[in-house]
C-alpha cells in the first residue's frame, strides 16, 4: 500500500491543509451551482458529520476524504477538487448513510462532468466511448476468446455479425447528437 | 393488450461474452431446456449497456440515450430484460427511473428519432382511450431465480449436492445500491446469493465485512488499478482466513477484478465464479463447459475438492 498512499497524499491535502491560508483568487463562486447543474445535489446541505467518510472503502485505504471534497466544494475550490484522481467507486455506501440526504457518490458524479468539461478527461474515458462507437462494446473483442466460444459451442459474440453495423451506425447517430464525441475527442471515430 | 409476460431477453453486456464466455455458457444451460426451461431469447441489437462508470460519470445525456436504445428494443418485443451483470443492472434500472420523468423522456425520444425508435415503456392495458404503459421491467438473474423460480426449485435441480464445498458469497454494490434502485434486498443484510449456495448444497462461509466493494467500480480500476487491487486482496485476505474454497458472485466485474487482482499472489489464489456457474455444477454439467481456463485463477483445487467429477 506504501506507494499508492505516496500518490494520493499529494494534491488535496498537502497544498490545502498545508497551507492553510486560502487565497481568494483561488475560489471558484458558483461552484455549488455548478455542480446542481450536472446533478449533484447542494453541496452547502452538507453539515460536515463525515458518515461518507466512515463507510467509504477508499476513504479507508487512502487519504481522500470523502468530507473533505465535499467541504472543498463548499468552499468554491474547483481547481484543486479538479486536481484529485477519480477514485470513487461509486459503491453508494455515502448516500445509505448521509443524514442530509446529499448522495456524495452522485456529487463526485457531477464532479467528473465539470471535469470532462475543463479538458481533464482520463485515457480510460477515452478508451471506452472508443471502445464503444468502434465495436458497439465497451471491452475490446479478444480472438483468443472468440476461439474459447467455438470450443465451448457458443455462438460468436453478436456484435461481431456484419449486420451490427447498423447498430454501430445508430451508436455513432447518439454519440455525435448529444456532442460526446467532440466533447470526449473521438471525432474520427465517428463517421456520421 | 398483451400484458408484459413472463418472457425475457438476455443481456449478457460487455465482459461476459468477451472474458468469461463460460459464464453465458451456464446461464443459458440453467435457464435452457435442461434447466428451468425460461421463455427467453437473444437480441442481435443489444449494445454495451452503457457502463455506469464512463457514461454515467461523464454525460448523462449520452448515457441516458444508449441506454433507452437497449431498452426500446426489449419494450417492442415485449420482453423484460435479463441481466446478469450488476452494472447493466444499474444502469439500464437507473435509466428507466429518469424515462419515468416526461420532459427527460420527450428529450430522449427527439434524439431517438433520429434512428427511428422511440420509447414509451410497455403498454399494459387501456383506461378507457388512454393506454397505460408501465417502464420496461429490467430484472437480475439473482432475483429472477430466487423470485420467479424459488428456492424449493433450485433444491429441486440440485443433481450433485455440493457437499462439501465453503463458498465465500460477494454481492457487490450496485447489485445492493442504491436503494431507490435495487430494491429487491436489505441493503445490509442480503441473503439471495447466500441462499442459493445453500439450495446448491454448499455453505456460505461469513466472514469479515462481506459486503465491501471489490474495489474496481466506477472506474477505479482502469483509472488506479493499484488502488482497486490493494482492496480487493484485503478482502481475498479476510475470505482465505474464513476457510473458503471459492468466491461466488453475481457480477462480472466484480469477479473480473478478483480474478486479476489476485494474479500478483505468490501463492494460489481462490478461484472466483458467477454464481450460474456454481449452480450448473450442483444441476450436473460437465465442468469443461464451464470456460474455467478462461479465469486467471485455476478452479483445479475447487473441482478436486468436487466429489464424483
Amino acid at each position: 500500500m506504501k506507494e499508492v498512499e505516496k500518490v494520493f497524499i499529494g494534491g488535496l491535502k498537502e497544498e490545502l491543509m498545508e497551507d492553510k491560508v486560502i487565497d481568494e483568487s483561488q475560489l471558484a463562486p458558483g461552484f455549488a451551482e455548478e455542480i446542481k447543474k450536472y446533478g449533484g445535489k447542494d453541496v452547502m446541505t452538507c453539515l460536515q458529520c463525515g458518515n461518507c467518510t466512515g463507510v467509504c472503502p477508499i476513504s479507508l485505504k487512502i487519504d481522500y476524504k470523502t468530507r473533505n471534497i465535499i467541504k472543498c466544494c463548499q468552499f468554491g475550490l474547483k481547481k484543486y477538487i479538479l486536481s484529485t484522481r477519480w477514485v470513487c467507486a461509486t459503491c453508494y455506501r455515502c448516500y445509505e448513510h448521509c443524514p442530509a440526504d446529499l448522495n456524495p457518490a452522485e456529487i463526485m458524479i457531477a464532479l467528473r462532468h465539470i471535469a470532462v468539461r475543463e479538458g481533464i478527461i482520463p485515457p480510460f474515458v477515452k478508451t471506452a466511448a472508443t471502445n464503444l462507437v468502434k465495436y458497439g462494446q465497451s471491452v475490446r473483442p479478444d480472438e483468443e476468446i472468440d476461439k474459447i466460444r467455438r470450443e465451448l459451442g457458443l455462438k460468436p459474440v453478436h456484435t461481431h455479425d456484419p449486420s451490427f453495423k447498423s447498430v454501430i451506425r445508430e451508436i455513432q447517430v447518439l454519440v455525435h447528437a448529444s456532442k460526446y464525441d467532440k466533447l470526449i475527442g473521438i471525432q474520427e471515430e465517428v463517421k456520421v | 393488450m398483451i400484458n408484459p409476460s413472463n418472457s425475457y431477453l438476455y443481456f449478457f453486456g460487455c465482459v461476459i461474452p468477451n472474458r468469461y464466455p463460460g459464464i453465458e455458457y451456464a446461464v443459458r444451460w440453467v435457464t435452457g431446456k435442461d434447466g428451468f426451461n425460461l421463455d427467453v431469447k437473444d437480441s442481435q441489437e443489444f449494445s454495451c449497456c452503457p457502463v455506469p462508470g464512463i457514461f454515467y460519470s461523464t454525460d448523462k445525456d449520452t448515457w441516458l440515450l444508449l441506454a433507452s436504445r437497449n431498452l426500446v428494443l426489449a419494450q417492442d418485443e415485449r420482453r423484460q430484460i435479463l441481466t446478469v451483470c450488476n452494472g447493466c443492472l444499474a444502469s439500464l434500472l437507473k435509466a428507466t427511473e429518469y424515462l419515468q420523468e416526461p420532459k427527460s423522456m420527450g428529450k430522449v425520444n427527439r434524439v431517438l428519432a433520429q434512428i427511428g425508435k422511440k420509447y414509451t415503456g410497455v403498454p399494459v392495458r387501456t383506461e378507457g382511450k388512454r393506454r397505460v404503459f408501465e417502464p420496461v421491467k429490467v430484472r437480475h438473474y439473482v432475483e429472477l431465480m430466487v423470485k420467479d423460480f424459488g428456492l424449493d426449485a433450485i433444491k429441486e435441480k440440485t443433481m450433485h449436492p455440493l457437499k462439501n464445498i465453503r463458498v465465500a458469497v460477494h454481492y457487490g454494490c450496485h447489485y445492493l445500491r442504491p436503494t431507490e434502485h435495487a430494491t429487491f434486498e436489505d441493503p445490509n443484510d442480503p441473503v439471495m446469493i447466500d441462499n442459493i449456495v445453500k439450495a446448491c448444497g454448499a455453505t456460505s462461509v461469513d466472514y469479515e465485512d462481506r459486503l465491501d466493494c471489490c474495489g474496481a467500480g466506477g472506474g477505479v480500476r482502469s483509472h488506479v488499478v493499484d488502488l482497486a487491487n490493494a482492496l480487493t486482496l484485503d478482502k481475498c485476505a479476510k475470505i482465505s482466513t474464513a476457510g473458503a474454497d471459492c468466491i461466488v458472485t453475481g457480477c462480472p466485474f466484480c469477479l473480473l477484478q478478483f480474478d486479476n487482482a489476485q494474479k500478483s499472489l505468490s501463492k494460489d489464489g481462490i478461484p472466483v465464479m458467477h454464481v450460474a456457474q456454481l449452480q450448473a455444477l450442483a444441476m450436473g454439467i460437465d465442468p469443461i463447459s464451464l470456460g474455467f481456463d478462461t479465469h486467471h485463477v485455476s478452479a483445479h483445487s475447487f473441482l478436486r475438492k468436487l466429489k464424483g467429477y
